[in-house]
């Protein structure tokens, strides 16, 4: 018993939490005696003891902060809290020093939630991994793997470190780095992160990456930083601050040496606080960069935080940010004297079972033109294919290296059929049934159905011109153009060109974003006025260099980017005239009598209160971007 | 001497105030052997550059302790 007592008094957490209810319940006491049974004897000493409860705590700090020649809010406190008692006024004492115990409280707790966005990212990484010491599976912290040495992850876990798949394979949900839902499929020599999630299959890593030095550490404290960059506004509202408390005194004693009232000078102590005006600024940036960090947007700092909202115009480098950037049936090719129809619906049934990546837009395209019969029995070869029974025949599925596997050889017609497949870029999937290449089927990556409503998007947000700068070739790059609604293409562009075009357009008088990779698009990216790395999980040049990053290719983060920033600079400016008015309101209350201590108290508190209530509504995802994702899937699935 | 310096990071949820920054930053620096401490309001971490011979990570905590917030160290 009381070793429980003297830890909760040595946690100062726990401690300031007893304080304020005891505090809390000698004044409920006093008031019940007073009002519920008109006994005026208890008032005074049990309005004491609370002041004494709540602001013994409260006198700790202050005393701890005045050695260290630090004139601290809890002093202001404390000062008006025994002047109250010395004049008599029990009430306004415990009042104050109870509201400012229960207001600190209430305020870490939701201020702990505003840093919360970046919470989830730190607990994405798991704190064990099992690697393999002579060749027996070990169970170690995840800060001390050694690199190159070999990591064994299972279905349903986290991976610990950055690393190489060298054994293994596994569909892996990347939503902690790349913000991105859908997972991504890891075989041999795929680069896997810590943080990311094994949904499936079981992986053997090579870690590449341990602890601070994993791209999941790196993105945290890239964003931490950005949140910790300082707008000027905010330099100057935290210098205010540390002259803020003497002058408080200042005024205080002035005004008792003009007005004589003891009691004014006190409550000017009260609500002088530097509450909601210190904090009005920081707590809408915090929210924002988190907010946008939970999306898989890096913005670096206030300053790009605010520039997002206001780009008139978009230059993108290159075709891949427009296109799906995964697997779609482009093409069905007929055999041996089969229709297409058969082909697509062997394929679909063989694929009907299985998890790879490429059986997705196979089943899919299927499933389009009719009913799909489920295989009775399925084999699938880890990184060859699959092997399925329906109706008594058997039917393979899969790359080349499943047929050199089984042994079933190709005639000229299908290796010319491949060849004509791989000249157009696409991934080709062989389909043979009881042991005859029946078809092939080619995958590939195909102009997004969703990039015309994004681009949409961005021109409804105000951006005027979104403009192409390829170094493709211009039939290609025009195709794509035409289907999104870019507005203009530039192609067969050298650096340089793309430079003299950002220019161009600045001079126009558009501020320009240029989306690039970081590395080729260098000078262009840098005279741009905001400079975008697109697909940059991972990657630490495009973190390091671009001053937004988003951790996948999807163009719709560049509009939600922007209405992240609106919706900060909104809420920023919110706060501060939140802030400015109850600093206003409580001098004039005060001046003109009409507020005391206990109500300037509780109306401080309850503006710091809604000021970081206001912050954290930037954490909602805001409803236009719900419908666009509902949207987007649903495209997903017509198309 | 910058030989013998470490560089330590903590963590507290409980900074609802920038007012508190200067109290904690000099509470540490008033500990024997550290360097430079910094509180960084908007992630909630400190940083500081101290001499873990004359000042450890216990120190560190309790120094933090008496001004009235709970930290604890952070591997970044």
């Amino acid at each position: 018993m009381f070793s429980m007592i003297t830890s909760i008094y040595r946690h100062p957490a726990s401690r300031r939490k007893w304080l304020t209810i005891f505090s809390g319940a000698f004044i409920t006491f006093a008031l019940v005696a007073w009002y519920g049974f008109g006994l005026a004897g208890p008032w005074a000493p049990l309005m004491t003891a609370a002041a004494i409860l709540a602001g013994y705590d409260i006198a700790l700090r202050a005393w701890a902060a005045l050695r260290l020649r630090h004139l601290s809010i809890e002093l202001l406190v404390i000062v008006a809290a025994t002047g109250a008692v010395f004049i008599d006024n029990y009430w306004e004492s415990a009042a104050v020093t109870f509201l400012f115990m229960l207001g600190a409280w209430l305020e870490s707790r939701t201020m702990s939630r505003t840093r919360g966005a970046l919470k989830a990212l730190i607990d994405a990484a798991p704190v064990t991994a099992t690697v393999l010491r002579g060749g027996e599976p070990v169970e170690v912290a995840a800060h001390v793997v050694q690199l190159g040495e070999t990591v064994l992850v299972k279905a349903g876990q986290r991976l610990p470190v950055d690393g190489e798949v060298i054994e293994g394979a596994a569909a892996v949900n990347e939503a902690a780095i790349t913000g991105e839902p859908i997972p991504a499929e890891k075989t041999p020599g795929s680069r896997v992160f810590a943080g990311t999630l094994a949904e499936n299959g079981l992986l053997y890593l090579r870690a590449t990456g341990v602890g601070a030095d994993t791209a999941l550490a790196r993105i945290i404290s890239r964003v931490e930083e950005a949140q910790e960059a300082k707008a000027p506004a905010q330099r100057m509202i935290e210098s205010f601050g540390r002259w803020y408390t003497p002058a408080v005194f200042l005024l205080a004693i002035g005004s008792y040496l003009v007005t004589r009232d003891i009691e004014l000078a006190l409550t000017l102590l009260v609500v002088g606080c530097p509450g909601a005006l210190v904090i009005s600024t920081p707590v809408s940036v915090i929210a924002g960069i988190g907010r946008a960090a939970r999306a898989g947007i890096l913005i670096k700092g206030g300053e790009h935080l605010e520039n997002a909202g206001r780009i008139t115009a978009l230059a993108l480098d290159k075709t891949g940010t427009l296109t799906e950037g995964r697997p779609r049936l482009a093409e069905v090719v007929a055999l041996a004297g089969q229709s297409r129809e058969d082909v697509l619906l062997w394929a679909g049934i063989a694929e009907t079972g299985s998890t790879h990546p490429l059986g997705r837009p196979i089943v899919e395209a299927a499933r389009a033109r009719g009913a799909l019969p489920t295989a009775e029995a399925l084999e699938e070869i880890s990184g060859m294919g699959l092997i399925a029974r329906h109706n008594d025949h058997q039917i393979a599925v899969g790359s080349h290296r499943l047929f050199d596997h089984l042994g079933i050889a190709f005639n000229a017609g299908t290796t010319d059929a491949i060849a004509r497949l791989h000249g157009l870029g696409h991934t080709v999937v062989i389909v043979a049934r009881d042991g005859e290449v029946v078809g092939l089927l080619g995958l590939a990556d195909m102009p997004r159905a969703s990039a015309k409503p994004m681009i949409d998007r961005l021109h409804a947000l105000g951006v005027r011109r979104v403009v192409m700068l390829t170094g493709d070739q211009r039939p290609a790059a025009e195709a794509i153009a035409r289907a999104v609604g870019v507005d203009e293409v530039h192609a067969g562009m050298m650096p340089d060109d793309k430079l003299d075009q950002i220019r161009a357009m600045q001079a126009e008088g558009l501020r320009v974003a240029m989306v690039g990779d970081g590395i080729n698009d260098a000078p262009a990216l840098a005279a741009a006025d905001i400079s975008i790395a697109m697909g940059a999980g991972g990657s630490d040049i495009a973190i390091e260099t671009a001053d937004i990053a988003l951790m996948t290719d999807d163009l719709g983060k560049i509009a939600e980017a922007m209405e992240i920033s609106r919706a900060t600079l909104t809420n920023m400016r919110q706060n501060l005239v939140i802030a400015v008015l109850t600093v206003v309101g409580l001098l004039v209350g005060v001046y003109t009598g009409s507020i005391h201590m206990a109500g300037g108290m509780l109306i401080h508190q309850l503006s710091v209160l809604i000021v970081i209530a206001n912050g954290m509504r930037l954490l909602r995802v805001p409803k236009a971007a719900k419908i666009g994702t509902a949207r987007q899937t649903a495209e997903h699935v017509v198309a | 001497m910058t030989k013998t310096a470490t560089r330590t990071t903590l963590r507290s949820d409980e900074l609802s105030c920038p007012s508190c920054i200067p109290k904690i930053e000099k509470a540490l620096l008033a500990l024997p052997g550290v360097e430079k401490a910094e509180v960084k309001f908007a992630s909630g971490r400190i940083e500081v550059e101290h001499d873990p011979a004359l000042s450890d990570v216990d120190a560190l905590v309790n120094s933090i302790a008496k001004t009235g917030y709970t930290a604890k160290p952070s591997a970044f």
